[in-house]
């Protein structure tokens, strides 16, 4: 009975804390920060070793089991085609990855002092929230708020950094927000993520200039992303809603479930 | 020892979910690996166990997740008083009751956060968010904690009193 009153009392104890954790007492969150820092970096190494066969598997489920059927009709094309065809199945991964190192080694090397080059090694284990894990952390360099971009366009940026892992909060959060202008156009807005694929693009006015194919960039005016980097397409404008603004759905150019590298922006 | 050891596998599991499944397109039905360990620790061992399990699952979820700090720590500890309270009230007899109580601790938990956001920040932001994946993430974790359950009782760490 004692030892069941003790753990109710040392359960509230971790409710009271977690609460003011949670609501940004500055006393609570540097403790907490150090020791998460600190956990965080052990668990980024088993991360890393556990992503190494993933890479195998996905190279087993593209090559292999989404191609069970095509695997059977070469078996039966086999002696006609020999080694050759099996060489061919690995040109196209190959090609395409070559394609996408390509794209980040372009714009690494436009800018070879700016960008840091990083794989993800893990995703958010919460569906509500929407982050990834990336295999560089402080000791390449990497700090907070520093954006984080592919070829396509923009990922998200660095909130949590350890020594050799950072967490990426990705645009699609609900806590992300980004200043953004339609390219060749004067509107301007805040793209919100929702949680879901669709983000929103907020304050846009119903007399704006905007339409369905309009393409999103970064305006610069947030402190994160500079400005000019690719966010998303205007996939539907609705103004009829009630209210002053016009309900603006937008499509990221980068889909974040298939994401393997990607650029962070260092900042000065 | 064993129970170390659950523990251990349990972490390994949250790790896995984050890393090793994360080419599988699960983003609707991503189960909460915790929440059978804490329903287990709190009916069948005992509430000091149920506590451990809930701040270590919170913790290492908060440091997989981009969740505001203590968010998901407070869910856990949360959902382990419901449980406290509930564990003279309601009695698991089998693993399929398990996994029902494993299905229903999951919407708990996500009242809970909302309740956590509403009141001491006041977004109603992430409602819709939270709502769309609660169902089905309650259900997938329900099904996977039939399996745990058989898991938990093959290391026969249960108390016999509690039977």
């Amino acid at each position: 009975m004692v030892k069941g009153t003790f753990v109710i009392i040392t359960a509230i104890f971790f409710l009271a804390i977690s609460f003011f954790l949670f609501t940004d007492i500055t006393v609570f969150q540097a403790g907490y920060g150090k020791t998460k820092f600190y956990l965080a970096g052990g668990v980024g190494i088993v991360l890393k070793v556990l992503k190494t066969p993933v890479r195998s598997l996905d190279y087993f489920f593209e090559n292999y089991v989404n191609l069970i059927d095509v695997k059977r009709r070469n078996e039966e094309l086999k002696k006609r085609v020999g080694e050759m065809e099996l060489e061919n199945q690995k040109i196209p991964e190959l090609e395409k990855e070559n394609q996408r190192l390509r794209g980040l080694l372009q714009l690494v090397e436009q800018q070879p002092n700016q960008l840091i080059a990083a794989r993800i090694v893990g995703e958010d284990v919460m569906n509500w929230f929407k982050c990834i894990l990336i295999d560089k952390g402080r000791y390449a360099g990497i700090k907070e708020r520093m954006p984080v971009i592919t070829p396509s366009g923009i990922v998200g940026q660095a909130v949590e950094v350890d020594s050799w892992h950072t967490k990426v909060m990705v645009i699609n959060d609900t806590n992300s927000a980004v200043d953004v202008y339609v390219a060749g156009k004067n509107t301007r807005g805040i793209v919100e993520g929702t949680g879901q694929t669709v983000l929103k693009l907020k304050y846009v006015l119903k007399n704006d200039d905007i339409e369905v194919g309009d393409k999103l960039v970064t305006s610069g005016k947030d402190a994160i992303f500079p400005k000019g980097l690719a966010v998303g397409i205007v996939i539907n404008v609705d103004k009829y809603k009630a209210g002053l603004f016009a309900d603006v759905d937008v499509m990221p150019f980068n889909n974040f479930k298939k994401l393997d590298e990607v650029l962070v922006v260092k900042k000065s | 020892m064993r129970k170390l050891a659950c523990l251990a596998f349990g972490l390994f599991l949250l790790m896995s979910e984050s890393s090793l499944f994360s080419f599988l397109p699960i983003e609707l039905t991503k189960p909460d690996i915790g929440v059978p360990f804490i329903i287990y620790g709190t009916f069948f061992l005992s509430p000091a166990e149920g506590l451990v399990a809930a701040v270590v699952f919170g913790f290492f979820q908060e440091i997989l997740s981009s969740g505001p700090h203590g968010a998901l720590l407070f869910t856990n500890v949360g959902l382990l008083l419901s449980c406290l309270f509930l564990k003279s009230r309601l009695f698991i007899e089998s693993r399929y009751t398990f996994s029902l109580v494993c299905a229903a601790s999951v919407l708990v938990e996500s009242l809970i956060f909302l309740a956590l956001s509403l009141l001491s920040k006041g977004e109603t932001r992430n409602f819709h968010n939270v709502m769309v994946f609660s169902i089905p993430v309650a259900i997938v974790t329900g099904f996977i904690s039939l399996f745990m359950f058989k898991f938990f009782e093959h290391f026969k760490i249960r108390y016999l009193g509690r039977v």
